[in-house]
């Protein structure tokens, strides 16, 4: 037990650690959505359609409710946990009137009414004046059709030093109201960061898992999720555009037609997500700190290699990815037999190479076998040598390579495989 | 003797009332408390202010009247809230009504506390009660955006709290300390919170809510 306490993050660890990490600047970037929008918009980042911004109420009365059609959001820029935000379906019979997702009816006196209610800081912190948001409405996308209660789903992303450390899927509940909130009943599902499969569901308000949606046999897990790379990818060209957020959280959402979307950031993420997926967080981040991440493709790499859930394994290897260690057991075929030997996994060395000593004993420099001899300049000056047919078995799967034959026998691994036999494999740094 | 201890005693000497002494030097006692609370056990309340409000009130009206004092006034701002919700006013105005509400409801019940044959209530220095109607806007800030079980809990933890804050100011140990040494009660809050301050560890209620992923 004690082991492990030390890897969950607490909020103390959370606000004393890695909060410091975001500056100012970019807590003002994520706690505004028209500022998150601006910068990510500037970057070339997806977001929702931006319909309309009012930031007194002479901009409020001069606007021309008609020109609205349907499938719009009314948010408070500053607002949190989902407070004051009206999500309008479809146009009612009358001009001027609309459905909202529960089918109740609303006309432009309410929403004007509550647009003021924003203008006065009803839904902002300290209950400061706010300007408000009209947002294009994201229709759910299929694959959550059976999962979600009248609401859309949103991925949220914890990014760390460029790495997606961890992911979860918010499901609005009947609970919730239709809202993707988890302090209001939405489900928090973990979700394996190399496959997009969803792992575990955690209700934090009942303060327990759920296997199935509530009222059907629908399992919550074992759901793909698409776009997957894409999410994983924007989540860190988000942080790459605001670099003084250096511990955030980037919700995501799947639009049918343009794809991943991001909806809003959170500078100060909260801890539940580690019981969505069972796996504590402040290991994950100790895993990435220092690493360093070129960009965002390397950033996903990285945690997907190294955050795999145990199933993955599985999954990849139908997607033609195997994993493997730095050093693994390969078994060499010679003369129709096998001969198993510790290989260390060199992605440094372009070609195979193997001990001139092992090679002889084996029978490989046999004559028949030696293809050519090259000319390589090594830490002993040049050197002589051949190149000999080699096959052999790694982690599986059969490979039939041209390896080099060096004189090794200083070093430690007697044989080294190198990139050029590496397609398809992943190792684990 | 030292300074702080001459100090104090010419103090009482000169008339300064013993409880103003006693209760002041164990403020910060219980605040300290309150902060410890949070960040080494976990639990979250209604932040500092409230529990320990209620900590030095129920030293004045005792435990059981004092409880029914802090039921009709969380009572009373939660109703008069959700009422004052349907009217659209500016804010301030809205939080003064509740006040408004909140007053007038504790008035009630002080009156027909005789009949309910609560006859601390009739008696008591009306301060500390004045103390918790005003931190009634407090109440309703940290309700904003929370479910009912979340607001029930966060009153049950603050009362938890502001009960073991009484107990701290009632305690004849540390009465007498504060009175005699005076210096060390003084200086122990400060090292409690730097303590505190600096803990990055899990708090206690941690390992109960994320117990599954403790192995």
């Amino acid at each position: 037990m004690l082991s492990n306490n030390n890897h969950i993050l607490g909020m103390n660890a959370r606000n004393q650690i890695y909060l410091q990490l975001n500056k100012m600047s970019g807590r003002k970037i994520a706690d505004s959505k028209l500022l998150t929008k601006k910068r990510l918009t500037k970057a070339g980042l997806p977001t929702p359609k931006l319909l309309a911004v009012f930031k007194n109420s002479r901009e409020l009365a001069q606007f021309d409710w008609l020109k609205l059609q349907e499938n719009f959001v009314i948010k408070p820029v500053s607002g949190f946990g989902g407070g004051g935000i009206i999500v309008v379906r479809k146009r009612a019979k009358l001009a001027g009137e609309w459905f909202l997702m529960d089918n109740s009816k609303v006309n432009i006196g309410d929403l004007r009414f509550h647009a003021l209610d924003i203008l006065s800081g009803q839904y902002s912190l300290h209950d400061l004046p706010d300007f408000v948001m009209i947002e294009e409405r994201i229709k759910i996308a299929k694959v959550f059709r059976n999962y979600a209660y009248q609401g859309t789903p949103d991925i949220r992303v914890i990014v760390y030093n460029k790495v997606p450390v961890m992911a979860m899927l918010r499901l609005p509940t009947v609970q919730s109201n239709g809202k993707a909130n988890l302090h209001q009943g939405a489900l928090g599902v973990g979700i394996d960061l190399a496959t997009g499969i969803t792992t575990y569901a955690y209700s934090q308000l009942a303060g327990k898992f759920i296997k199935n949606i509530p009222d059907s046999n629908r399992k919550i897990n074992g759901i793909r999720l698409p776009y997957w790379n894409e999410i994983l990818t924007l989540a860190v060209k988000t942080q790459e555009a605001i670099p003084s957020l250096g511990y955030m959280g980037v919700d995501i959402v799947i639009d049918k037609d343009r794809g991943p979307l991001v909806l809003e950031l959170n500078a100060r993420p909260g801890i539940e997500i580690q019981n969505a997926n069972l796996a504590p967080l402040k290991k994950r981040m100790e895993r990435v700190e220092g690493l360093e991440v070129r960009d965002a493709q390397h950033g996903v790499k990285i945690a997907q290699t190294l955050f795999a859930a145990r199933f993955a394994d599985r999954v990849m290897a139908d997607a033609g990815i195997k994993m493997i260690n730095i050093h693994e057991t390969v078994k060499l075929i010679v003369n129709k037999q096998r001969q198993e030997i510790t290989a260390k996994i060199d992605t440094g060395a372009w070609r195979t190479s193997i001990d001139r000593d092992l090679a002889t004993k084996l029978g490989l420099l046999e004559n028949g076998n030696i293809i050519r001899t090259k000319k390589v300049k090594s830490s002993l000056g040049y050197d002589e040598r051949p190149l000999i047919n080699l096959s052999y078995y790694l982690a599986g799967r059969k490979i039939h390579t041209i390896a080099g034959v060096a004189g090794r026998r200083s070093l430690k691994n007697q044989i080294i495989i190198g990139r050029r036999d590496l397609q398809g494999f992943l190792v684990k740094p | 003797m030292n300074i702080f201890q001459q100090l104090i005693q010419q103090a009482i000497i000169d008339g300064v009332s013993v409880q103003t002494v006693v209760l002041l030097l164990l403020l910060p006692l219980v605040a300290s408390l309150v902060a410890a609370s949070r960040h080494i056990i976990g639990f979250k309340g209604f932040g500092i202010l409230i529990p320990t409000a209620i900590a030095m009130a129920l030293v004045f009206t005792g435990v059981g009247t004092g409880l029914i004092v802090f039921a009709v006034i969380l009572l009373s701002a939660t109703y008069s809230r959700y009422l004052l919700r349907k009217l659209h006013f500016h804010y301030l105005p809205r939080m003064a009504l509740l006040l408004w509400f909140v007053s007038l409801a504790t008035l009630a019940m002080i009156m027909i506390s005789p009949s309910l044959g609560l006859m601390q209530l009739t008696t008591i220095s009306i301060l500390p009660i004045i103390i918790l109607v005003l931190l009634a806007e407090e109440f309703i800030g940290v309700q904003i955006g929370k479910s009912l079980k979340e607001a029930a809990r966060l009153t049950l933890e603050t009362l938890i709290i502001a009960l073991v804050g009484f107990l701290i100011f009632q305690s004849q140990f540390l009465q007498e300390a504060a009175l005699t040494y005076p210096h060390w009660v003084a200086l122990t809050p400060v090292l409690i919170n730097l303590l505190v301050g600096r803990f990055t560890g899990l708090r206690l209620l941690e390992y109960w809510r994320f117990k599954r992923i403790i192995k």
